[in-house]
């Protein structure tokens, strides 16, 4: 068990891959952003890498441990310190009973990720314990944590102190604010005609401050995208904006072109809608979507089906104890 | 239009989307609902979940477990196998739900974006003058004059996805260009042929023109109804829209509060398809209400 001291801007309980089987009530996986990280944390700690852990947002919590047990902090630098001394991220550490981890603001990235050994051990809700914010379900008591709570863990016996990340497993964040995210084309492409993806593919996209877990909006030359004719030309029940579909299930990841503004469909994102989706962030691209800050700018990289499914068979390779090392 | 071959799309490196045609009836309805209904009978290798809606199902499938190409045959062989829509007959059951018309929540929401976001005609306006009726009360009265049929559930849990089973009564609409940012609690509204109800206070991107107290969903289960789902809804339950005033609205809002509101359905009846398909084929389509 641990105990919140102090909870961070937005820290939460996620686990990976999340709350898998309900997309047809409308139920979000929820789940980390940058499951990249998230799954190094754990297995850093000895955990698995899907195992319940913490995700924090901008600015991270302070937490105090009330058992022995083995810490890890990845993805964006969040300053942590145990008991007032600076530890690395990409580590695992053997904490006391009594000790305290303090995160601070992230200096680079967008957020960070606390694995404790044994892992979260708060009550599943529709088999898992992912927090969906804003349905107020899953987690603890359906939210972020709260200064003064008491986080329940699994045994700490098992776990694995004084282990590395090797540097070439580490996602690598970049200096100069510029994303490059990989996409694949569909379900929706052909809506657009070819001048409409090439200005898709080969705009400068910036991350609005709207955006939440639910939805990523892009600002860039979206009234600039020309459609096919089918987008033009259709049944009046689709509706007559050429963005608009007859409802249909929506991809986690997809592009979704709302009127002219694109908007990621991320972690707690919609499973369905009445707009086109005419690309999706396949699994190896959707990490970089946790680490980027909103100003910053992306621009997409078309892959095919088969590259985006080899580049996640390798990133489930990394995120496995083949990527560590003894300190 | 029903495609003669289902469209296999990919989502990224997890998702299919299956399109069966670009129109909306019942038959491909069936279709999305059957293909996923057949996919959880057979626990389909590689499947993790669906999501079928008006003309499609969306899967996601592991590719660890199942290639894009064998999941595609798959699925062409079990949509051969789906028994004919007029076939089809399934129990149903109808919801009445009290509904205040141009109401002043969904007005003010509606003020607020042409405020703060994008000017355009108040939604009501907007859609009587887009279906050529004479005005908002003529709205009130073709929308609220059919029965609508849920086809799915999705966008966020328990909203359904609805479309209108009498045909004098078929509007349509443009979704919001860009979407709504927040959308009151219990808000109805439509885009394209679709009509469905806001569980909560959400974005959007329907034309909202009405509202209802009753909740559609409810984590806490605090009404009998939702014993065996937190969602209200089933594809294939019907909904009724009651008009009623702010006063009614008020008076089933504080039922609801204090746990006393009893849920208006009337319980499974059969629905068939053939016998639907007559009444249509029996109706003036150009008429309105």
């Amino acid at each position: 068990m641990f105990e919140v001291m102090n909870a961070g801007l937005e820290t939460a309980i996620q686990d990976y891959p999340g709350r898998v089987g309900y997309w047809n009530q409308g139920f979000p996986p929820s789940g980390p952003m940058d499951h990249w990280s998230f799954r190094l944390a754990n297995v850093l700690v000895g955990n698995e890498p899907g195992d319940a852990a913490l995700e924090c947002q901008f600015t991270g919590p302070e937490l105090r441990f009330h058992e022995d047990t083995v810490v890890a902090v990845t993805g964006g630098d969040m300053q942590p310190h145990i008991d007032g001394e600076p530890i690395e991220l990409w580590r695992s550490y053997a904490v006391k009973a009594g000790q305290t981890l303090k995160l601070s603001y992230a200096k680079t990235g967008a957020r960070g990720y606390i694995a404790v050994a044994g892992a979260i051990r708060t009550e599943p809700w529709l088999g898992s314990r992912a927090t969906f914010h804003k349905a107020g379900v899953g987690g603890f008591e359906g939210r972020a944590i709260q200064a003064g709570q008491q986080i329940p863990t699994g045994d700490a016996s098992g776990g694995t102190p004084d282990m590395v990340v090797i540097p070439e497993a580490r996602p690598e964040l970049p200096s100069d604010k510029r994303w490059e995210i990989e996409v694949v084309a569909g379900p929706n492409d052909d809506w657009l005609d070819e001048a409409g993806v090439r200005t898709f593919l080969e705009a400068d996209w910036k991350l609005s401050a709207k955006s939440d877990r639910t939805g990523y909006r892009l600002e860039g030359p979206g009234d600039r995208l020309t459609f096919a004719d089918k987008a033009i030309n259709k049944r009046p029940e689709h509706g007559s904006e050429p963005s608009n579909i007859i409802d249909q299930g929506y991809p986690n990841g997809a592009i979704n072109l709302a009127g002219l503004t694109p908007i990621i469909l991320v972690k707690d994102g919609p499973s369905m809608g009445g707009f086109i989706n005419p690309f999706t962030v396949p699994t190896s691209g959707f990490w970089k979507l946790g680490q980027v800050r909103p100003g910053e700018v992306i621009r997409f990289r078309a892959i095919s089906v088969d590259e985006a499914q080899r580049l996640a068979r390798e990133m489930t390779r990394i995120c496995s104890r083949e990527s560590l090392r003894p300190a | 239009m029903i495609y003669e071959e289902p469209r296999f799309l990919p989502g990224g490196d997890r998702y299919m989307l299956i399109e069966f045609g670009d129109e909306m009836n019942l038959e491909l309805n069936f279709r999305g609902q059957d293909l996923a209904n057949v996919v959880a009978e057979q626990k389909t290798k590689g499947v993790l979940e669906t999501a079928p809606c008006f003309a499609s199902t969306l899967i996601h499938y592991d590719p660890e477990l199942i290639s894009f190409a064998d999941l595609k045959k798959e699925m062409a062989s079990l949509i051969e196998g789906l028994r004919p829509a007029d076939d089809i007959e399934l129990p149903s059951r109808l919801f009445y739900f009290p509904t205040v018309y141009l109401d002043p929540w969904t007005k003010e929401c509606v003020e607020d974006y042409i405020a703060k976001i994008a000017k355009k005609t108040p939604d009501p306006e907007y859609v009587a003058e887009l279906n050529g009726l004479s005005g908002v009360d003529q709205l009130v009265r073709v929308h609220s004059g059919t029965e609508y049929w849920v086809a799915s559930l999705g966008f966020w849990p328990g909203l359904p996805f609805t479309m209108p089973l009498d045909p004098r009564c078929r509007l349509v609409a443009p979704k919001y260009n860009p979407p709504r940012t927040w959308t009151p609690k219990g808000s109805v509204g439509m885009g394209g042929m679709s009509t469905a109800i806001y569980p909560e206070h959400l974005p959007g991107g329907y034309q909202v023109f009405g509202r209802t107290p009753v909740p559609i969903w409810d984590t806490e289960k605090r009404f009998p109804v939702f014993e065996n789902s937190i969602c209200l809804f089933r594809p294939g339950d019907r909904i009724r829209f009651v008009p009623c005033s702010i006063e009614e609205f008020e008076h089933v809002e504080a039922q609801v509060a204090d746990g006393s509101y009893q849920y208006n359905l009337v319980e499974y009846q059969k629905f068939s398809v053939a016998q639907y398909k007559e009444w249509v084929a029996g109706i003036d389509e150009t008429q309105r209400f």
